[in-house]
């Protein structure tokens, strides 16, 4: 089947890419497929779950039902991107002190949606962490740990950089 | 708040999961591998006239289609009866069951193939649901039965010729007509339980490599021992040939438990003779398996002091199309229905029955749920006909510990009456806002920690660093963390010294499987055990190398402790090779010999839970909200405090789900709602603030530093706890799950 080709050129988490890819070609796809990022996760498919969450242009997307063809052009940031070199991001150390993680499914698309959430409201009621993060189901923490964690977060320090924040 | 206070003690494997670098089966690359799609049954219950598979094996990247003809003659599987063919050949069972694998070079190819795949049904009559099945000249399902015994569990299933029964379990003691004669109020009640979806956020995926000299495979499984055993002896190959590697797993709460996906993705790579990934979506797991439904009568007769004086209980449960471990379900809620009380007189009778839906499968302390929601709606329904509280009726009736709740159990390892109070604590004096009703208790007693059988290998290295190998499945729990942390402090080495190995078949000793919240006594207790096994090898060795007395000797951090300082195990070995090299291997087991057969009695050890809810209903709407909630459970010992506390927060809020909204239904047989749009589960707004999470220590367990098993107690009482807050604050009981707002504000409405 020789469906029609298309020329992305993109950022990665901060790098220059392009790929030739069929137009129907999603993002979660490209991503884990031809870049070999799999931390972003393929769960309900339907956009229901958040497990496949990722950042286009500073806005969270279900990358499951996002075209790839969309990002041309644009800036995609996923869990990989919002890993430091060494050591773990604010919103990751938050979540693995707290015990926000079992089987981990969920946690790259958590991982991607804190993030923004802080990025959007750095002082996050409990309100607002609750309307950002009801598209994320987690089925194995019962949310407590993760609700606990972000509120570590909320209001520590003013803004978030996590891709600056590096620990050893 | 509780948290841990570094990274160098939390969970290893949540740092590889909050980086995205976790790998799961779903991530995996085989190089050569191909992609299966299952060609799955719109059929209810008929037979196949025709299957056409040309046009599908023509198109483009379709390497292969797999049929039902093409292994039928490797015969049918199963756990507890040989029920299930790899693929429907005759005939289908339900819908979603597979009937074809297009085997492509792309799963996008394979997907589309599968498309032109055409079956000719000819329906057969149905048998929708428990009801049906039981129903007097009721279609068969299955025309005839073959039990295993002892195969995956001890015993086996006991079918009933000629019927939908594929398991009947009856327990007996004493004479409960008798004492329903003698008694002052005899109260009886019926519920249901409907089938609810796992929904594991990884669905289930596995890839099989099929070669001459052996079988490998991948996948999120929860029992690699049980998929070794069922597929070695489909494929007639030996146990040692057949390798299963489980990697990390997105959650499974028993629906990744004994063999789903495996056996089929084998027989596809078997076909083909190369690497074969077939990677569900979330809507083919729920056409995979899901929780037993059940329909439940129970009666109680007590006498003027409010004693109970008997207890009976009719529990049939919904298996689907394939037994599966359905048998085990039965039984299990049967001895679940009893509850942490003393009743003299006992009549449980469980059956499992066919239907033409999704198999039943394991679900997170099996039987339990749906015998816990009958049991303690109908206390406190007892408690309110003969004038008592619901904690006093309680109280007046509670098993103290040491007591058996049933001659052929366990005495009790727990004091529930403390249980019952810390929640009672926790939740404090009645919010304002809901008034001093609207709060519902419910307890709950299982019988978890199956088949004592565990194997653990320990290997000190040189340098300090120390090798776990054991079958125990990484699936959130934190198990491997766990059994780090045995290791270490049994070996007396930093916790960040300490590998566990991938779980693997070729590397770890045999383990019956994670799940029945046995990992942390059993293979636990194993890793215990190898762990001191290799400590002892390390101080004979060191002994004799450094020639002191063994008794002057102790393992501290990278070395040992002598009357002279401390000699590096470098050092040690160096001194006894000749060379700085070597390693000493300990080996540890449980099994029913063990401890003087000590662990021979069932269950294990008891995991008990005490549940307390408050809610706020919306009179106009119905709808429920949950405002507080409290949970405690006794568990011996806390090894990792915030993952034992994590594992009863989801398995409530899981428990919420089937309280609230979760059912996975079907009309006349045809899923209704078996797709992830359609199919909600909690979120984070479901969630409380305020949720109390009690774990009570008294280090009496079997495990190590004594450890019971947890994980699953605490889904038990949230369904009845909220149901008997409806009951104090407004008198309207739902008896069928889920409590939708509908059922609620009918309910409300009939009342007034
Ligand atoms: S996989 Fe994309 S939202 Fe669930
Ligand atoms: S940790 Fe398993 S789904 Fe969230």
């Amino acid at each position: 089947m020789s469906a029609a080709e298309i020329d992305l050129r993109f950022t990665l988490n901060g790098r220059e890419v392009q790929a030739r890819v069929p137009s129907h070609t999603l993002l979660l796809d490209l991503v884990r497929e031809r870049f070999g990022l799999k931390g972003s996760k393929r769960s309900c498919d339907m956009e229901v779950c958040g497990a496949c969450t990722m950042m286009l242009d500073g806005n969270l997307v279900s990358s499951c039902t996002t075209l790839a063809a969309d990002a041309d052009g644009r800036a995609v940031v996923t869990v990989e991107g919002l890993t430091p070199a060494a050591g773990l991001s604010r919103v990751q150390e938050a979540l693995v002190l707290h015990g926000a993680v079992q089987c981990g499914f969920c946690t790259p698309g958590f991982v991607v949606a804190i993030t923004h959430l802080l990025q959007q409201h750095p002082n996050a009621d409990d309100e607002q962490i609750r309307r950002h993060l009801r598209g994320n189901l987690c089925r194995c923490t019962g949310y407590v740990k993760i609700l606990a964690a972000v509120r570590s977060l909320a209001g520590t320090e003013p803004g978030l950089q996590p891709l600056a924040h590096e620990r050893t | 708040m509780i948290r841990f206070d570094s990274l160098s003690e939390a969970r290893p494997d949540s740092i590889d999961k909050v980086t995205g670098r976790a790998v799961y089966a779903t991530d995996l690359d085989i190089p050569g591998m191909l992609h299966g799609h299952v060609v799955r049954s719109t059929a209810v219950h008929a037979r196949i006239r025709a299957l056409d598979v040309g046009a599908a094996r023509a198109a483009p990247g379709v390497v292969d289609v797999l049929c039902g003809a093409d292994v039928a003659s490797l015969g049918c599987w199963g756990l507890v009866l040989k029920d299930r063919p790899i693929l429907a050949l005759d005939k289908v069972r339900y819908v979603g069951e597979p009937i074809a694998v297009v085997i492509a070079d792309s799963a996008e190819a394979a997907e589309n193939a599968a498309e032109l795949v055409e079956v000719d049904y000819a329906a057969l009559p149905r048998v929708p649901d428990s009801k049906a099945a039981l129903a007097p000249g009721a279609a068969l399902v299955h025309e005839s039965h073959s039990p295993l015994e002892d195969f995956y569990f001890r015993g086996g299933a006991r079918p009933i010729d000629g019927t939908n029964v594929f398991h009947r379990f009856l327990s007996e003691v004493g004479d409960v007509a008798a004492a329903e004669a003698a008694a002052a109020h005899v109260h009886e009640d019926h519920f249901s339980f409907p089938p609810v979806f796992h929904y594991a956020l990884e669905p289930h995926t596995a890839i099989a490599d099929f070669r001459e000299d052996g079988l490998t495979i991948w996948s999120g499984a929860q029992s690699p021992a049980g998929v070794q055993k069922v597929v070695s002896r489909l494929f007639g190959l030996p146990l040692a040939k057949v390798r299963i590697v489980v990697p990390y797993v997105g959650g499974g709460f028993g629906g990744k438990a004994s063999v789903k996906i495996e056996p089929l993705v084998a027989a596809a790579s078997w076909k083909v003779r190369r690497p074969v990934r077939i990677a569900q979506s979330l809507s083919d797991s729920m056409l995979t398996c899901r929780r037993l439904g059940a329909r439940i009568t129970i009666r109680t007769a007590v006498d003027r002091e409010g004693l109970i004086l008997a207890k009976s209980a009719d529990i049939v449960l919904d298996g689907g199309a394939y037994a599966d471990t359905g048998s085990a379900v039965a039984t299990k809620a049967a001895n679940r229905i009893i509850g942490p009380y003393v009743i003299p007189n006992l009549r449980l009778e469980a059956r499992a029955v066919y239907t033409n839906t999704v198999p039943g499968a394991a679900f997170r302390s099996i039987g339990g749920p749906q015998a816990v929601w009958a049991a303690e709606c109908h206390m406190d329904n007892v408690a309110a006909a003969i004038g008592l509280s619901p904690v006093e009726f309680r109280l007046r009736n509670l098993a103290a510990r040491g007591q058996r709740i049933r001659p052929d159990l366990r005495p009790l390892d727990m004091d529930m009456g403390e249980l019952m109070g810390l929640v009672r604590q926790a939740m404090g004096a009645a919010s304002a806002a809901t008034g001093p009703d609207a709060r519902g208790l419910a307890l709950a007693a299982s019988d978890p920690g199956i088949v004592a059988i565990g194997n653990a290998l320990v290997r000190l290295k040189i340098d300090g660093s120390v090798l776990v190998a054991m079958a125990s499945v990484e699936i959130g729990q934190g198990v491997h963390a766990t059994m780090a942390r045995i290791a270490a402090e049994t070996l007396n080495q930093p916790f960040g010294s300490v590998t566990v190995l991938p779980t693997d078949t070729g590397t770890a000793p045999f383990d019956w499987g994670t799940g029945a919240s046995r990992s942390t006594v059993i293979v636990g207790a194993s890793v215990e055990a190898a762990a001191l096994d290799a400590a002892t090898q390390m101080l004979d060795l060191a002994a004799e190398a450094l020639a002191q007395d063994r008794t002057a000797l102790a393992l501290v951090p990278g070395g040992i402790a002598t009357p002279q300082g401390f000699r590096s195990f470098h050092e040690v070995f160096h001194l006894a090779y000749g060379v700085d090299s070597g390693e000493v291997i300990g080996r540890g087991a449980l099994n029913p010999r063990s401890r003087g057969g000590a662990l021979r009695e069932a269950p294990l050890f008891w995991e008990t839970a005490a549940g307390m809810a408050e809610i706020d209903v919306d009179e106009d709407t119905g709808a429920i909200r949950l405002r507080r909630y409290a949970s405690a459970a006794d568990v011996g010992r806390v090894i990792n405090r915030v993952s034992a506390e994590g594992q009863d927060e989801g398995a409530s809020v899981q428990g919420l789900g089937h309280t609230l909204f979760e059912a996975l239904e079907f009309e006349d047989g045809q899923p209704v709602n078996a797709s992830p749009v359609d199919y909600n589960i909690p979120t984070l707004d479901d969630v409380p603030d305020d949720f109390h999470t009690i774990l009570v220590e008294h280090h009496d367990g079997p495990g190590p530093g004594g450890a019971k098993g947890m994980g699953e107690g605490a889904i038990l009482p949230i369904a009845p706890a909220i149901a008997n807050a409806l009951f104090a604050r407004y008198g309207v009981r739902v008896n069928d799950l889920p409590l939708t707002p509908e059922k609620v504000w009918r309910a409300l409405r009939a009342r007034s």
